[in-house]
C-alpha cells in the first residue's frame, strides 16, 4: 500500500466518523452525506436547513464555530445549491453542507443568526444570484450598485459581453477542438 | 476598546457627524469607502463599502479553461499572487487527480514564502505610513519588498502577474542561478525584518499609536470569519500550514506565531515574526531541492477534470484563500468561487472601530493588510 492509499483510507474513515458524529447532532432533521474529493458533504432540506446549522454549531463535540465560506452555484433547470463550508477549531474536522432550491423558490433562512460571518456572503450570494435569505438584518446589495435588484450576474443565463476582436482580419475566438 | 472620556455628553445634548471617508482616499488601500458616525473625536458607528473594484471575476474564470484561469487569479490578490496561484491549481489537481513532482512542489512552497515575505513587506511600509511615520518605514520596507519582486522577474517574466504555476507543476524550471539568488533574497531580508523592528516595533510613539486599538476577541474574530494575522493575533493558533498541511510543510520546522491582545500592535507583530519564520521555511526548502521534473510525464494539452467538487484552502499571507470549484466535467469549471481572506477579515471592522478614535479608524482599516482587488474580485 502506497502513502497515498494509507492516506485515502484515513480520508474514509474520519468521514465515517465526522457523519456519526453530525448524524447524532443532526436528529430530527433529515440529512444525507454524500462523499467528496476532500470533505464530507451533508444535503440538509431548506427548511430544515438553520435549525441543522446551529445544531452542528452549538454541538458539544463537534462544534462548527467558523463558517468558512458560503456560496451558490445555479445549476439551470434544477434550481440553486446554497453551499456552507464549516470549520471546528477546536476538533478540526471539515464539513460541507448543501441545500438544494427549487427553481421555483429561491429562498432560505438567514444564517447570520448562526455565524455573523454569514452576513456578506449572504449579501452576495443575493445579489449574484437571486436567492433569498429570509431574515437577513440588512439585505441591501453589497458589490453592486444599490438600484440593480433585477440582474444577476453570476447565474449561467446572464450573458457575457462578446469577446472583441481587435487586430488581424477575421481572427476570432474559437475553442481548442475536443 | 478605548473608553469615551467626554464629560460632556450627559451634559448637553450632542449631534452626531457623518463622514465620509473613500472612495478615492490614500488610506484605504485602495477603493474602499467607509462613512463614520461620529460623535465628537469618537466613532459611534462605521458602514463599510465595497465592490467598486468588482470585475464578476468568478463569472470570467467559468469561461475561461483550467490554464487561462491562473493569470485571472494573480489579478484578484496582487499582492500574494503565487498564494492565489496555488489554491487554484491544487484545486485543479485535486479534481483531476494529478501529481505534482517534488521539486515542483519545493519551487512552490519557496515562491509561496517569498511571496508572503514581499507582501507582508508591503504591509509593514503601507502600516507605518498609515500609523504617521511617513515614509521612512515605507521607503525601507520597498527596498526589500523589490528585491523579492526582481527575483520573481527573474524566474517568470514578469513584476506583478507571474502565472507560472500550472496544474502538475510548474510553467518550467527555476534559472541556474536560483539557489545564489534566493541567499542573496534572504539576507537582505534579514536585514529588512532588522530595520522594520527598529523602526516600528520598538517605536515608542508606534506603540503609543497602535497598542490596545481595534481590539477584538478570540471568540468574535472566529464568528466574524476572520483568519490569517487578525485571527491569530487574537491568540487563535489557526494556520492552515499546520492545521492541514498541504506541500510539504507538515516536514518542516516552524512555529505558529499568536499575539495575546487582539490589538493593532499584535496583529503587526504577528506579521512581523511570520516573516522570521518564512525565512526559516525558505532556508529548509532550499536544503531539500533536489533537481528533477516540474511537470508530470504525461500531461494533456487539454486539461480536463471528471464531475465533482472541492473546496481548496491555502494559508495566504491575509489568511484563509480557498477556491470552491465544482466541475461537471470538461475543460472549465462549472462554477468557481474565490473564498477572499480579507472580505471576511473586512466584516469584523465594524466590531474593531465601534468606540475608538476618528484617528484610530485609519490605523485599524490598516491592520487589516486589505487588498480590494481580492475583497471584490
Amino acid at each position: 500500500m502506497t502513502q497515498d492509499d494509507a492516506a485515502a483510507q484515513d480520508a474514509e474513515a474520519l468521514a465515517a466518523t465526522i457523519w456519526t458524529q453530525v448524524d447524532r447532532a443532526l436528529s430530527g432533521v433529515s440529512a444525507r452525506p454524500e462523499p467528496s474529493v476532500r470533505d464530507l458533504i451533508v444535503h440538509i432540506p431548506p427548511d430544515e436547513l438553520v435549525r441543522g446549522l446551529r445544531a452542528l454549531k452549538h454541538d458539544a463535540a463537534l462544534a462548527f464555530d467558523y463558517l468558512r465560506c458560503l456560496t451558490c452555484v445555479d445549476n439551470e433547470d434544477d434550481g440553486m445549491d446554497v453551499v456552507y463550508h464549516l470549520y471546528s477549531i477546536a476538533g478540526r474536522y471539515n464539513l460541507t453542507v448543501k441545500t438544494q432550491l427549487p427553481p421555483d423558490n429561491l429562498a432560505v433562512d438567514s444564517a447570520t443568526g448562526v455565524w455573523r460571518a454569514a452576513d456578506w456572503y449572504e449579501r452576495e450570494a443575493q445579489e449574484m444570484f437571486g436567492v433569498r435569505f429570509r431574515g437577513h438584518p440588512d439585505p441591501r446589495n453589497l458589490l453592486m450598485p444599490e438600484e440593480i435588484t433585477d440582474s444577476f450576474p453570476l447565474r449561467k443565463d446572464h450573458p457575457l459581453a462578446e469577446i472583441e476582436v481587435l487586430q488581424g482580419e477575421g481572427v476570432a475566438y474559437s475553442e481548442e477542438p475536443a | 476598546m478605548t473608553t469615551v472620556p467626554f464629560p460632556h455628553e450627559h451634559e448637553f445634548e450632542t449631534q452626531d457627524l457623518m463622514i465620509n471617508m473613500g472612495p478615492q482616499h490614500p488610506s484605504t488601500h485602495g477603493v474602499f469607502r467607509m462613512v463614520l458616525q461620529v460623535d465628537g473625536e469618537v466613532v459611534r458607528d462605521v458602514v463599510p463599502y465595497i465592490g467598486y473594484m468588482h470585475r464578476g471575476g468568478e463569472k470570467l474564470a467559468e469561461t475561461m479553461d483550467f490554464r487561462q484561469g491562473i493569470g485571472w487569479m494573480d489579478r484578484t490578490e496582487y499582492l500574494a499572487q503565487h498564494n492565489a496561484e496555488l489554491s487554484y491549481v491544487m484545486a485543479v489537481e485535486a479534481l483531476a487527480e494529478l501529481e505534482v513532482p517534488e521539486r515542483a512542489q519545493w519551487i512552490r512552497m519557496i515562491l509561496c514564502e517569498l511571496n508572503r515575505l514581499s507582501s507582508h513587506f508591503m504591509f509593514t511600509g503601507a502600516f507605518g505610513t498609515d500609523a504617521g511615520i511617513f515614509g521612512t518605514a515605507f521607503v525601507y520596507s520597498f527596498r526589500e519588498r523589490e528585491v523579492i519582486l526582481d527575483l520573481f522577474e527573474e524566474i517568470s517574466g514578469d513584476r506583478l502577474m507571474y502565472a507560472y504555476f500550472r496544474p502538475g507543476g510548474l510553467a518550467w524550471d527555476v534559472p541556474d542561478n536560483f539557489a545564489r539568488r534566493v541567499a542573496e533574497v534572504l539576507k537582505s531580508t534579514r536585514q529588512g525584518i532588522k530595520d522594520m523592528d527598529g523602526l516600528l516595533t520598538e517605536n515608542e510613539i508606534f506603540r503609543a499609536r497602535t497598542v490596545d486599538i481595534g481590539k477584538i476577541s478570540a471568540a468574535d474574530a472566529i464568528d466574524w470569519g476572520c483568519t490569517g494575522p487578525v485571527l491569530r493575533a487574537s491568540g487563535v493558533p489557526l494556520d492552515l500550514r499546520r492545521t492541514e498541511p498541504y506541500l510539504y510543510y507538515d516536514q518542516l520546522d516552524f512555529d505558529i506565531i499568536t499575539g495575546t491582545n487582539g490589538d493593532v500592535y499584535d496583529r503587526f507583530v504577528v506579521r512581523v515574526e511570520e516573516m522570521r519564520q518564512s525565512v526559516r521555511i525558505i532556508e529548509q526548502c532550499m536544503e531539500r531541492l533536489r533537481p528533477g521534473p516540474i511537470l508530470p510525464d504525461r500531461l494533456p494539452r487539454m486539461l480536463r477534470t471528471p464531475p465533482g467538487e472541492v473546496y481548496l484552502r491555502t494559508e495566504a499571507p491575509r489568511g484563509e484563500y480557498g477556491i470552491y470549484m465544482v466541475s461537471r466535467g470538461g475543460n472549465r469549471p462549472h462554477r468557481l468561487k474565490i473564498r477572499s481572506s480579507c472580505f471576511a477579515n473586512l466584516q469584523a471592522l465594524r466590531d474593531m472601530t465601534i468606540g475608538s478614535y476618528v484617528a484610530d479608524a485609519v490605523v485599524i482599516l490598516g491592520s487589516l493588510d486589505i487588498v480590494l482587488c481580492e475583497v471584490d474580485r
